[in-house]
This record gives C-alpha cells, structure tokens and sequence, in this order.
C-alpha cells in the first residue's frame, strides 16, 4: 500500500501535529471540515470533472478548509503528491478497468480507503462524477465507516436503453442513503432525482466556474474582413460533429468571408477532413487537433462567432469560456445549456442543420450590422456570473449542512437499502453492506485506528504548509508545485 | 441553503437559470420542478389482431424448423426417397420463383437490376457445388459423435430462431447469422443420412427452406397479407400433421407453442402496455433527425 510506505514526517518539519493517536491531536476549530474529494477523474486527465475538483479544492483550502484528493494511479504517477497551497492527492495503486473508471468490487478498496480517511481524519466525503467506480465505492465505505457523504453529478444520462437501466439502478442503490447531491444545473437536479429515485430537498444545484481572468477578449487577434467561427469540442457523435459537417458547406457556400476554426480530437474527425476535401475549404475551415487548456484561449479570441452543436450536456462550461471571450454564441438547445446565459448572449438553436444555419446566419448579421456588443462588455457581463469562490461558498454550506445530519445506523442503512432499491437489488445490496461491516471490523481488528498514524496535514486549520497566498487562479498546473512523492 | 432566511419568495419568482444569484437555497424546489416531463410520448398503441398477423412471422419460422426436422427423420428412417423430395422441392420452387415475380408485377425484379439469367447461372453454380462435394458433406463428421450432432444442430437451429430477422429493429437481429446458422445445422444432420446424394438434398431442401421461402413470404405478407394468412395457416397444419405422424405428444406440445405465440404473447403485450413508463425530458440526448448524408457523398 502506498500510505504506508511514506516517508512523510522525514521530508516536512515536525511540530506539535507529530501525534500518534486522534485523541491526543488537536481538533479543527468548528466550521471548518475536512474534506476528502474522491474520484476517478483527476489531473493528468483532462476535463470538465477535473478541474471542478481542483479548482474547487483549491478554493476550499482558501476558505480555512482541509481538503485531501483520492484517485487512481495514473501511469507513473502513484503515491502522495502535493500540488498548489498544499493539496494533498493520493493516487492509489488500483487496476483501471475502462475509460480511466477502476474496477469495482466494493470491497477491496476498503482497506486503502479506511487507512487514509482515518489518518487524515476526514469527516466529509466528497465522490465526484456518475461514471467514476472509485467515487462510488468511497460512498459506500464512507457511509459503513459512518463518514458524512456528498456526490456531485456531472453528466446526464438517459433513461430508453438497457445500460442507461443498469447504471441508473446502481445509482440508486449508491445514493439512497447519500446525505446530499450537488448537481451543476437545474436539468441535472431533475434527472437525477428521477434516475435514482431521490427526495429533490436533499439535491442542490450549484453551476460550475469558469476562471474569468483566464479567459479575457483580444479582438485585435480577429480577422478584420472575415468572420470566424470557432468550434472547440471533443469530435464525437456527442458533441454533435455530424450536424457541424452539414453546416460547414451550407455556410461556406453562401458566405464567401466565411472561415471555421475546428480545436478537438476525436473519431469523428475524418468525416470532417472528408468534408473539407469534397468542397476544397482548405484554406477556410482549420482544423487544430487536440488543444491544450492554456491554448484554448488564444483559439476562441481569433473568432467571432463561437459553435457549440452538442447533442447532450448538463452544463457547458466551453460556451461559458466563449462568451467570456467575448464571443457571440450559437448553440443547441440541450440539457442545461438554455439555464447557463441569458438571452442576449445566446443564440439557441434546435439541433438541425437547418435551425443552426439559420441562427449562426442570424448571428453574422449582427455582427455586419454592428448590432453586437463589443467582446470587453460582453465579458464584463460573463464575469459576474460564475466563479470558483462563489462555488466555494455554496459548497461550504452543503457541507455545513450535512455535518450537522445524523449518520444512518446500521439497521436505518440496511432499512433504507431494502425499501428504496427494490426487493431484489435492496437485498442484494444490503447483504453487500452487512459483508462490509463485517471486513471493516475484521480490518479494525487487526490495525485497531489507534495505531494508524496521523497525518501532517497540509492544508486546512493545522496546515504545516506555508499560508496560502490565496490565489485560486493559479492556472491547473500541478507540475511546478509538485514536492513529495512516494 | 436552506440555514439561510428565504426573503422575497412572495414577490420574487423562481426562474430556471444558472446566471443569476436568485434569493432561494440551493435545494430549492419550485413548483415548476419537472414541469417538461413527458411520460410514453413514442408509446405505441397496438391492436390485437394486428399484433396476431405481425406474431405469424414468427409461426413460419418455428414451422420451418419443424418441417425441416421431420423431413431428416423421414430420410433418416428412410421412408421418403430422396428424389422425391428433390423432385417436389424443384417444382415448388419453380413456382415460388414464378409467384415472387409474379406478385408485385416484376417492381422488385427491375429495381434490383437482377436479370434471370444471373438466377439461372448462381442455382446452377450452388446445385453443381453441392453436388460435387457431398460426398465430402457425407465424410466430414465422421468422427464426431451423434449426440454430439444433434446436441449441435439443436443449438444451431435455436440460434437460427434467434437471430432471425423477424422485422425488428435490434441489435441481435442478424439475418446472416442466423442463416448461417441453418445451414449449419442442416450440413451437421445432413451428414447423418445413409447416402452423400441424401446428403446433397438435405442441403439443398435447407437452403430452400431457410433462404428462399423467407423471401417469399416477406413479399406475400407486404403485396397480399390475406393469402399469406392463408398459406401461414396451411404451412402450420400441415407442420403439425408431420409431427403427429412422428410424434404424438411433440404435436401437442408444438401446438401448444404456436397457439401461445400467436395468441397468448400478443394479449400479454397489450396487458402489459399498460404498465409502460417511458420518460423524456430536456435531459435526452437530441436525435438528428436530417439525412446528413447528402454532405459526404
């Protein structure tokens, strides 16, 4: 096991924290948590998920918090490391199965788990994303362990085909006795009440942030005599590549100033080249391939219009960067996407050729006519609307929220499990539970949690690290504040 | 949250965006909650005697199967002579060939651009190939157990039931497989038989059985579904008629089979719509609903 090969204390100075049992520690003044982000999905990976657990991390620790990470080993990366203000990330030795998601037997993370929640004394698990079996199995450990729990879902699922049945199945039986939901828009409170049978009191909605300081206008970076549109989006059938390939040379045609700039990797990316070869827009439509985050800025300002054609999407955090860019935006009307900006900034669409056509026709009359406003009063618009801190903040009340909620008992969990879940699966599950108790018993048997060192912590009220220099902004770039790694 | 005083709620209405700082908590539910929930919106309505016409499909096949099995066994006993059979599947499929044309007014025949002759060329090529190499038909399971053939064609033959393309829109429907299937069933029984010219008509009765008469049947039921009624009903009779020649009990049981098929599943559909609860929402994932192929070829 990772944790306990490392060699901690010797690398960082000791001080009063250098105690061996959680009675003798100090405890953490009241209104301040500690906090354990657990999910599969974590830089070096990129995504909406990652850097929501990292910037939301990072703003925690601004608030007094102690917040720690835990995901899975990636590659070369395993052990403990160490990243801006003193966050502390475990990257746990276990098998990734599909899609950087571990496998999941319920049980064999629990020794892992129990030894890290109880060495950082975590009173607050935090799971994060539907798709990441990490998440979930922390729920249900933290829950046999009697850990107050939250769950933040990311994505929005159907309800038609059989595998949509099954995952949603399993997250009933993950979130049935979950203490609360964080969900990122109001489309994504109401699936998931429905996917996992939830009562709507206990799921809040708090948006994602986007970092506006990272994405400020330039228009001298604009063609004067063109007008460009960008796309910037994974290429796959998702995201809606096939309408994209139906609006190029229906535009293009008609519009001879017309030029798309096209950042994102994906399978769909040949019939875009295909396209581009069969109306020979060499020259007009760019297609850059996969984008680093830093890049994604100097991309959007070179446009003026910005494209999202996807076909499902809880919340959209790429429009939201566009507009703060100061871009027009056009985009299908989908999942959340009409909750995330006002009307003036946005141009919905249904999602067909023809309607977006028609919208991105509507929009480059705007932009002729100079109806538009300019791209710094449209960011000074964006700005207000979402950031990190504010996403803190609500955050931090979910959490104060919950620490006050009594943890179901035993015979209250199991009750719970075989009333909500369905005869079938609620039994299943709650023989799961018994089993788990029963291995947590086993494994305090024998290292009692008295013997379990406790950690330096690294952040929160006893941080031995220097005082944060407050900076949230930093850019999600782990790499120059990495120290430690075991 | 919810620790939070709620001001202004009389006065202020809750709006559905993610932009503004509204005065409620977090886990505010509004009265509008699940408003664009839609429940069974591409539910079908089936009528029953629809769905006992459309369950016929069905029927042939099992019928099939059935007269498929009982014509080995009569070859197998050697009760039927093998040119026979050969001499009645050749005249019938004379006439199936003629009545495939001959129902839709040759549309079909034009629109494939298929001409006679290239008919004549590929049932000559098949009957000659067959022929030539049934005696190797005849050889080739030699060493495999009996049991283990049939054990062998039972799953072929169910896998053929299977997979068949019975006009659904599944990912398990593969009309190749499951005539692949056939044919591999009828190859492993075939090579059973006492003699390599037995062999060659088993096959070829298979091949008749399993790929051809389909075809015609779609056609019937799209061009005149009363015959095909007519000559479903037929077909299972006379299938039941063999089987009780073999097998009292197996008749009854097939009988059993066919009646709930067409008559029992189709009420328990129905029955069962009732309990539908298909939900959609803002949350599905859009369809595109254009031919996009126009821009790519």
């Amino acid at each position: 096991m990772a944790c306990r090969t490392e060699a901690e204390p010797s690398r960082r100075p000791l001080d009063a924290l250098a105690c061996t049992s959680t009675e003798e520690c100090p405890t953490a003044p009241t209104g301040s948590h500690s906090v354990c982000m657990v999910s599969d999905f974590f830089y070096p990976n990129m995504g909406g998920v990652e850097s929501h657990i990292y910037q939301l991390s990072q703003c925690l620790i601004e608030r007094g918090h102690k917040v720690i990470i835990i995901t899975h080993a990636y590659g070369n990366r395993k052990g403990v490391r160490y990243l801006t203000n003193g966050l502390k990330v475990y990257y746990l030795p276990l098998k990734v199965m599909y899609n950087q998601s571990t496998a999941t037997t319920l049980f064999h993370s629990l020794p892992l788990l129990r030894y890290i929640f109880v060495r950082e004394r975590i009173s607050i698990i935090h799971a994060h994303s539907s798709f990441s079996a990490m998440a979930h199995d922390a729920l249900f450990h933290g829950k046999t362990m009697g850990l107050q729990t939250v769950f933040t879902d990311h994505s929005l699922f159907g309800f038609a085909d059989v595998s949509s049945v099954l995952t949603n199945k399993l997250l009933t039986v993950s979130l049935c006795d979950t203490n609360h939901i964080i969900c990122v828009s109001y489309t994504s409170k109401e699936n998931t009440v429905l996917r996992a049978a939830l009562n709507p009191e206990i799921v809040s909605v708090i948006p994602n942030a986007v970092d506006p300081t990272d994405f400020t206008p330039d228009p001298r970076q604009r063609k004067k005599d063109m007008v460009t549109i960008v796309v910037i989006s994974r290429l796959v059938y998702r995201k809606g590549t096939d309408l994209l390939c139906g609006i190029i040379p229906e535009l293009c045609l008609k519009y001879p100033d017309l030029n798309f700039i096209i950042g994102g990797e994906g399978p769909k990316r040949i019939i875009l080249e295909e396209v581009r070869e069969r109306y020979q827009l060499h020259d007009r439509v760019r297609l850059l391939g996969a984008l680093e985050h830093k890049d994604v800025r100097n991309v959007l300002v070179q446009g003026h219009i910005f494209l999202n054609t996807s076909l499902t999407e809880a919340f959209c955090m790429a429009i939201v960067e566009a507009a703060s860019c100061g871009l027009q935006v056009v985009s299908t009307r989908v999942g959340g996407i009409p909750e995330v900006l006002p009307e003036s900034l946005i141009i919905l669409c249904e999602p067909s050729v023809k309607s977006l056509c028609q919208g991105l026709e509507k929009a480059i009359a705007q932009l002729k006519s100079g109806e538009l406003p300019t791209p710094e009063k449209i960011h000074g618009v964006v700005k207000t609307f979402y950031t990190w801190r504010n996403v803190a903040e609500r955050t931090e009340k979910v959490y104060d929220r919950v620490i006050g909620e009594a943890v179901l008992s035993i015979d209250q969990r199991l009750d719970r499990l075989m009333s909500h879940c369905g005869s079938v699966t609620g039994c299943i599950f709650a023989l799961l539970a018994v089993f788990n108790i029963l291995f947590l018993i086993f494994l305090r048997w024998i290292t009692p949690d008295s013997l379990i060192d406790v950690a330096v912590d690294a952040s929160g009220p006893l941080s031995s690290w220097p005082l944060p220099q407050c900076s949230p902004r930093d850019k999600m770039n782990p790499h120059s504040n990495e120290d430690s790694e075991t | 949250m919810c620790d939070q005083p709620v001001r202004n709620t009389n006065e202020v209405r809750w709006q559905k965006v993610l932009y503004k700082r509204q005065p409620f908590p977090d886990n505010y539910v509004d009265q509008r909650f699940l408003e664009e929930l839609r429940k069974n919106i591409y539910a079908r309505k089936y009528q029953y005697w629809a769905v006992v016409f459309e369950s016929s499909v069905v029927i042939q096949q099992l019928c099939s199967v059935c007269v498929f099995v009982v014509i080995w066994w009569y070859m197998d006993e050697g009760l039927l002579a093998p040119l026979w059979l050969f001499g009645t599947g050749l005249a019938s499929s004379l006439i199936g060939y003629i009545l495939f044309d001959f129902i839709d007014g040759g549309k079909g025949r034009k629109k494939s651009g298929r001409t006679r002759w290239a008919d004549l060329k590929s049932a000559l090529v098949f009957i000659t190939f067959t022929y030539g190499f049934s005696p190797v038909l005849k050889t080739l399971t030699e060493s495999v157990s009996t049991d283990t053939i049939y054990a062998m064609s039972v799953f072929m033959l169910l896998g053929h039931l299977i997979f068949f393309d019975y006009g659904a829109n599944a990912a398990i429907v593969s009309s190749t497989l499951s005539l692949n299937m056939a044919i591999f069933a009828s190859v492993c029984l075939a090579s059973r038989l006492p003699r390599s010219l037995h062999a060659f008509i088993m096959v070829t009765f298979a091949i008749q059985i399993f790929a051809l008469w389909p075809m015609l049947q779609k056609k019937l039921k799209a061009c005149t579904p009363r015959s095909y009624v007519g000559v479903t009903l037929l077909f299972a009779f006379s299938a039941l008629g063999g089987l009780l020649s073999i097998s009292g009990v197996g008749a009854v049981l097939f009988a059993l089979l066919l009646v709930s098929v067409s008559f029992l599943c189709p009420f328990y559909l129905i029955r069962l719509q009732l309990f539908k609860e298909n939900i959609h929402g803002p949350w599905d994932e859009a369809e595109i609903k254009e031919d996009l192929s126009r821009f790519l070829s």
